[in-house]
């Protein structure tokens, strides 16, 4: 009997799984419907902040009741009711660091979190609602952000190619500082036949150094603690590494889209 | 924002490098530019924690001063306001202490109301905004130069009563409305904050957003009022967003430029209103509540090389960061560390910056890091690798691995992943009433407004599609089988769930091939599903759903390693319902099927020359047997045809001619049957 095949974002996270976790990188997880603190106030996005308009949140009708402890509960109650599916995949940050501290476990923290986010903006080839992101996070006495630039470096030379290489530009989010834009420099995979296409230079992330409010309000000094996050999209990889024309034919449902790759199964 | 080149000249004693160059500057060190318009205009995209002082020509001088390393002449925030005469006309009075943080009002009679001169037209022309007289364009001037929003009103059109005109800053009342300067009526919401003459009580302005059209400047104005203010920027932002009126005005209110600015504005306004329109100034009014003003005023950074260093990755020198500073124009002060083993120590040495008043971004020591890292460059940034983890640490994995084991599982029982949806209908699904779904407040999708609660419904949207493009995409296949591993949402809680989707295409359809399916992934990989009320069909023919266990799942990932799959470069397929057609052959014992299929091929690519648009999608061997026919052994290939266009539904009309060709080119060899 002939095997099924692996949805291209399945295939994509396990190769983004298996070089960062060679890098002791682990994989992380936290829900798809965040409460406001985790998506919004506890990343230095306080209410009314024009940051939030950055991002076109899903909210829902009425909050919902989620399983945090009471004491949690009073302090920062609403807040903490589920109220918005996640904007960013930045949340996970601090859920696992929160877990982490509650657990007694001090850094060196390394984890990548994979996982489908949500934005309230118009659909169209390069657009869609819902996505998936690879969020990066390395938090250490030492870390800096030459260790974000050898850490991608390292990661798109493997998932693009021995020649691809990376660059940052100057850039802003409430949650790093610094903060920088991440461009990739790398050749598209050709299709058979065709002649190989020009390299050329692409936006695919963001990140910075964590700002040190957010390693605070997780439990940690920032006075002792510092690192890098990251955060980008894993659609734009796929499409720009295989030449997928349309960003809406990942979460279709479409057997058509599956296989429209050619697979070899090592 | 656009910004005019020539504009910025004004800054510089030497000649600014071409608008491209800038725009590659500005790009690595400061901000992305979003286009470049012509030779002298560029678009940037300032940053939303720079808004507040480089939505401004001189915010943007200031920038290529420092990364180009060039002198800015002349800064007018560099120099101090002189104290302004107070005004004995004019009366304000703020009746919401909560949305406004600043309101300045200046009395000037006598203005000559006429055309801008050249420059001034060109220069605001240049960045596409409109001259309308030399007073309004003397505001709009300010405003692009410096970034303080300024509005003037026509005095003649307040009420005078005892000498005196009275502004009034207060929120709206009930079904209050405003006709703006552009001739829209707004009804305003109750509570927006406006800008009323005292005397009438009339609106003569939406507060940080947009003048009235009550107190317009025409040619006929001879004294006019200037406000240079200062509002809320969450308010502000709110009334935008309320009445969708978006403004030069609002957009830097909203993104809370320094109520310092508003002085500022009001002295380079009041000298340019001098300058092209004469008229003398009477005096001004400030309300500029203390404590405004002392949180107003930048707190002192401190920040030593070491930490610098320590957070960018860098070993830049005392005098590089001084050299940094120097040309942002800080002022600061540098205290070197007496190490008392060492002697003194450059490195541990402290920078103590005082932030401009603009720069309302630099609040703590890690902004200046960031200043440093920007100017010098990025690509000084050299990468490094991450150290070994500390022993007794490891990368893991567990949760995602035990997912992917799941995954691998069901592709090798020819199950193949699919992703689809989480937004879902709102009406019942599978027996359950809708009121278990989570609603959203805002869906993007009107037919899809909540969350999905199962994935059993997408699957059979899925498994229907999936069964009618089967041909195309798995040619002769007996089944379809098909699976989603995703997030469901109940009202109380998350939950991993795993469906699958299963139809027969040849043959009778299986009534326990999910649930054995099932059965044996519960058996294999112990722990994995968590509830086990799967049914085949209990949610539609062929559709079945568990959830998984999360806790199990990181049991069976622990040592566990995900088979690799590389793809390669995806194929796109048509938009075009495609066209089947069989065709079977007699042929002598010993012919090949690749003798067939190429003869098959080669009749259709010499049929289609002329209407290249036809593709021969796939050809597929479904059937080959042989038999004795008049005492010769002769065997019989079957192939399915799968025929599509990229630009349109292919027609019977077309197709017969075709399948006729390709019959004769066969029958010339062989006997189609």
């Amino acid at each position: 009997m002939a095997e099924g095949r692996l949805h291209p974002i399945t295939v994509a996270v396990r190769e983004i799984a298996d070089i960062f976790g060679r890098m002791g990188f682990g994989v992380a997880y936290g829900p798809e419907l965040e409460d406001e603190w985790h998506n919004f106030t506890s990343l230095n996005v306080p209410p009314g902040h024009p940051a939030r308009d950055m991002q076109d949140t899903f909210w829902l009708q009425g909050a919902v009741a989620t399983n945090v402890s009471a004491s949690e509960k009073e302090s920062r109650e609403k807040e903490l009711e589920r109220s918005v599916l996640r904007t960013h995949t930045s949340p996970v940050q601090m859920r696992y660091m929160e877990e982490q501290v509650k657990a007694g476990v001090m850094p060196p923290y390394r984890v990548i979190v994979p996982g489908k986010v949500f934005r309230n903006e118009a659909t169209d080839a390069t657009h869609e609602a819902q996505f998936y992101q690879n969020e990066g996070l390395a938090i250490g006495e030492n870390v800096t952000l030459a260790h974000l630039k050898g850490t991608l470096d390292t990661f798109f030379r493997e998932y693009l190619g021995p020649e691809a290489k990376v660059r940052f530009r100057p850039s802003f989010f409430p949650f790093t500082e610094p903060s920088v834009e991440v461009d990739v420099w790398f050749k598209p995979q050709a299709r058979a036949g065709e002649p190989e296409s020009e390299g050329r230079w692409l936006e695919v992330m963001g990140g910075g150094m964590v700002h040190p409010q957010v390693i605070e309000n997780a439990g940690l000094d920032s006075k002792k603690y510092q690192g890098f996050a990251f955060g980008g999209g894993i659609e734009r990889l796929i499409m720009v590494k295989h030449g997928v024309n349309d960003v809406r034919l990942f979460h279709s449902g479409d057997l058509r889209f599956v296989y429209g790759f050619e697979e070899n199964v090592q | 924002m656009k910004i005019s080149r020539n504009w910025l000249q004004e800054y510089f004693e030497q000649a600014l490098p071409s608008v491209e160059e800038l725009a590659e500057a500005l790009t690595f060190h400061s901000f992305e530019i979003e286009e470049v318009v012509s030779s002298d205009v560029f678009d940037v995209k300032v940053l939303p924690d720079r808004a507040a002082d480089c939505l401004s020509h001189r915010g943007v001088a200031r920038e290529i001063g420092a990364v180009l390393n060039q002198l800015v002449l002349s800064d007018s925030l560099r120099h101090p306001v002189e104290p302004f005469p107070e005004s004995g006309s004019l009366k304000v009075s703020i009746d919401n202490q909560e949305k406004y943080l600043r309101y300045m009002a200046a009395y000037v009679r006598g203005v000559k109301v006429g055309s801008s001169p050249a420059w001034l037209k060109e220069a605001l022309e240049s960045v596409g905004q409109r001259s309308i007289n030399n007073v309004v364009d003397a505001t709009n001037f300010v405003m692009l130069n410096i970034g303080q929003p300024l509005h003037a009103f026509d005095a003649a059109r307040l009420q005078e009563v005892n000498g005196k005109f009275s502004i009034l800053v207060r929120e709206s009342a009930p079904e209050e409305k405003i006709v703006t300067l552009t001739g829209e009526e707004y009804a305003l919401p109750e509570g927006t904050l406006l800008i009323t003459d005292a005397n009438t009580n009339a609106p003569i302005g939406i507060a940080g957003v947009k003048g009235g059209k009550a107190a317009e400047i025409s040619n006929d104005t001879i004294d006019i009022i200037i406000e240079s203010a200062n509002f809320d920027g969450v308010s502000v932002r709110k009334t935008s967003q309320a009445l969708k009126l978006w403004t030069d005005a609002s957009q830097r209110y909203q993104n809370k430029i320094s109520p310092e600015l508003a002085s500022y504005g009001m002295r380079d306004v009041l000298e340019l209103i001098q300058q092209v329109a004469g008229g003398e100034l009477e005096g001004v009014i400030d309300v500029y509540p203390p404590e405004v003003a002392h949180a107003a005023k930048p707190e002192p950074l401190e920040i030593t090389v070491e930490k610098i260093n320590a957070v960018l990755g860098t070993s830049y020198t005392a005098g590089d960061v001084k050299h940094v500073f120097d040309r942002l124009d800080f002022r600061f002060q540098f205290i070197p560390f007496m190490d008392p083993e060492h002697g003194p120590s450059e490195e541990k040495g402290t920078y103590i910056v005082m932030p401009p008043f603009e720069r309302r971004d630099l609040t703590i020591p890690e902004t200046l890091i960031e200043e440093v890292g920007r100017i010098l460059g990025y690509e000084q940034v050299k990468p490094e690798q991450m150290p070994e983890l500390p022993v007794g640490r490891s990368a893991d994995q567990a949760r995602y691995r035990g997912i992917e084991r799941v995954k691998d599982f069901l592709t090798e029982r020819g199950f193949t992943e699919i992703s689809t949806q989480t937004f879902a209908a709102e009406e019942k699904e599978g027996g359950k009433s809708a009121d278990e779904k989570i609603m959203l407040a805002n869906p993007l999708d009107q037919t899809r407004p909540a969350l999905r609660s199962s994935l059993a419904e997408n699957m059979e949207d899925a498994l229907m599609r999936a069964t009618n493009v089967a041909p195309r995409v798995l040619g002769p296949a007996a089944e379809v089988k098909l699976f989603e591993i995703g997030t469901i949402f109940k009202k109380d809680s998350e939950e991993l769930s795993l469906v699958l989707g299963y139809k027969q295409l040849t043959g009778k359809q299986s009534q326990t091939l999910l649930s054995q399916t099932l059965q044996d992934l519960a058996a294999e990989l112990p722990g994995a599903v968590q509830t086990l009320e799967m049914q085949d069909g209990s949610f539609g023919p062929g559709v079945g759903e568990c959830i998984l266990s999360i806790d199990g799942l990181i049991a069976l990932g622990k040592a566990y390693e995900p088979r690799k799959v590389l793809l390669g470069p995806y194929k796109q397929f048509s938009q075009y319902p495609f066209a089947l057609r069989d065709i079977a052959v007699w042929t002598p014992e010993g012919t090949e099927e690749s003798e067939v299929s190429s003869a098959i091929v080669g009749a259709f690519q010499k049929h289609v020359e002329d209407m290249n648009d036809v593709q021969l999608a796939r050809i597929d061997l479904f059937d080959r047997f042989s038999k004795q026919i008049d005492a010769e052994e002769k065997v019989s290939y079957a192939f399915r045809l799968v025929f599509e266009s990229f630009e349109r539904t292919l027609s019977d009309a077309e197709l017969n001619p075709l399948m006729d060709a390709i019959t004769a080119a066969l029958n010339q060899k062989w006997q189609v049957r």
